[in-house]
């Protein structure tokens, strides 16, 4: 199962997943977007893909997908929290609802998935969860970055406590990634003030985070260049850090 | 440092001992809590000792209309708050697969939700005025992934120190005081009582000692403010030791 899985990060895990042979469960708002992408990769991997309408700040919706996802009769075994979006940075200014909405998506609707996955898969004695996160993680960037450290924060110790047990939780940790993140936010292609070299590719972001998946991996951090940014981030004084995390217009 | 500090959880730990640190350097308070009794005995032994001004709010932080309170008593332009200590907070089992979800909920809105919209209320007037103190209370097990009372100290150390940077050139500083094993209340309350989770005397601080040194960064404007040179260390070894050995030490008891 798959959320925020009719665009960017989110529509290639099901790209890559669906070409390995996994069965889908893609859950988005965007019923039209979801319904190409399940009949495109159902016709060319031949892949069972099953499409759920929801918007997960909706209650009664997002309860049809912890309904899904805790059906005994059709078992879930990998749950995907990808659903997500970004604010401006300017947090004073921005409305304080949009920033509770915010949080909402990216900390309590992948804690409460996980926390209904978790049940089923440890009574089975398998299963993988896999966080999107991002390397902002590891640098504080606004309310989007302490998101995201939570996100981190919490795979790992979730990672530690039940792999025991056979199920994994792994954050996924792109950095800047071709998607239409930033253009959702307003930002046109090219104008997001960061250095082409610190761009990644959705499919080579999605392909390393499957391996670190695999691999029981609590944190994946796709790409050389990010991963000896985030080990930088962990030794260079805490102020310059954060000074780094000020810049771009993300 | 500040005529007029707001403080949340202010009837017991380091809430109250920061409302008492800060009322003997002569700060008027405005004191937070859901517990009246404790509150009103409270706001009285404090104004009564060092004769400052002490306003109490009886207000359930994860009741909206309750905290509806405390934010139109932060942002009134008549009465300037100039400190906001984010402290109220409770703690959770670890055994998160089988914690209530609805309880992990509140414990993340009490952690996370209500100190983000107490920050951004606080932010608006303090801005204009050109100074003000946030504080927001996490812990070092921001530093080490402990189920989800971990993550959300995390949440609050990442957005203080980005806050802090964004905003102290304005005036408003904002510090996350992360104390280690402190005796107060806390774990008594999460049904856990000190003796029962087995750590050595040396690594339990004293809530006055923590609010001493909290008090000491947050008048110099420390993003970060880690109480005693012990857990100092041990936050810097947690950014150097591979990140596998840290996340067992987080997984083992209580």
């Amino acid at each position: 199962m798959i959320t925020g899985a009719s665009s960017g990060l989110g529509a290639e895990f099901a790209r890559q997943l669906a070409a390995r042979r996994t069965d889908l469960v893609l859950v988005a708002r965007d019923t039209e977007a979801l319904e190409a992408l399940a009949a495109a990769l159902a016709e060319e991997f031949s892949v069972d893909v099953e499409v759920l309408t929801a918007d997960l700040l909706v209650q009664r919706e997002l309860d049809q997908v912890v309904r899904r996802l805790t059906d005994p009769e059709r078992p879930v075994d990998m749950l995907v929290n990808n659903a997500g979006f970004g604010l401006p940075l300017e947090f004073a200014r921005n409305d304080i609802e949009d920033e509770v909405r915010h949080l909402d998506l990216l900390v309590e609707v992948p804690m409460r998935l996980t926390h209904a996955a978790l049940t089923p898969m440890i009574a089975r004695g398998r299963g993988y969860i896999v966080n999107v996160a991002s390397v902002a993680g590891f640098i504080p960037r606004s309310t989007y970055g302490a998101c995201k450290g939570w996100i981190i924060s919490f795979s790992r110790w979730a990672n530690g406590r039940y792999a025991a047990r056979g199920v994994t939780v792994t954050a996924v940790c792109p950095g800047f990634t071709h998607t239409n993140f930033h253009e959702r936010m307003g930002l046109l292609p090219g104008e997001e003030g960061v250095a082409s070299w610190m761009w990644l590719d959705a499919p080579q972001v999605v392909a390393e985070a499957l391996r670190d998946v695999a691999r029981g991996r609590a944190v994946s951090i796709p790409s050389l260049r990010y991963k000896a940014m985030v080990a930088l981030s962990r030794l260079a004084p805490p102020g310059l850090v954060t000074r780094a995390g000020s810049r771009g217009r993300r | 440092m500040a005529r007029t500090a707001l403080i949340t959880g202010a009837s017991s730990g380091l809430g109250a001992e920061f409302a008492r640190q800060l009322a003997a350097r002569g700060t008027a308070l405005v004191l937070v809590s859901s517990e009246e009794s404790a509150l009103e005995e409270m706001a009285s032994e404090l104004a009564g000792r060092f004769g400052v001004e002490v306003e109490g709010i009886i207000a359930d932080l994860l009741v909206e209309q309750e905290l509806g309170v405390v934010v139109r008593r932060l942002t009134d332009s008549r009465r300037p708050i100039d400190m906001l200590v984010n402290s109220a907070g409770f703690g959770q089992h670890l055994r998160f697969e089988r914690n209530d979800i609805d309880d992990e909920v509140r414990h993340l809105h009490l952690l996370v939700e209500v100190p983000m919209r107490l920050t951004h209320a606080a932010l608006g007037p303090m801005l204009q005025r050109g100074g003000g103190r946030i504080v927001n209370i996490a812990s070092v097990a921001g530093f080490i992934p402990f189920s989800t009372y971990g993550a959300c100290k995390a949440w609050l150390i990442s957005f203080s120190a980005w806050a802090n940077s964004r905003y102290s050139a304005r005036g408003v500083t904002v510090t996350a005081v992360c104390p280690g094993f402190t005796h107060t209340r806390f774990h008594e309350r999460m049904g856990l009582p000190e003796r029962e989770i087995g750590l050595p005397g040396w690594l339990w601080l004293h809530a006055p000692d923590v609010v001493a040194a909290g008090l000491r960064d947050i008048a110099r404007g420390k993003a970060l403010s880690v109480p005693t040179w012990r857990y100092k260390a041990a936050v810097v070894l947690s950014r150097i030791l591979p990140a596998r050995i840290i996340a067992t030490v987080g997984a083992r008891k209580p």
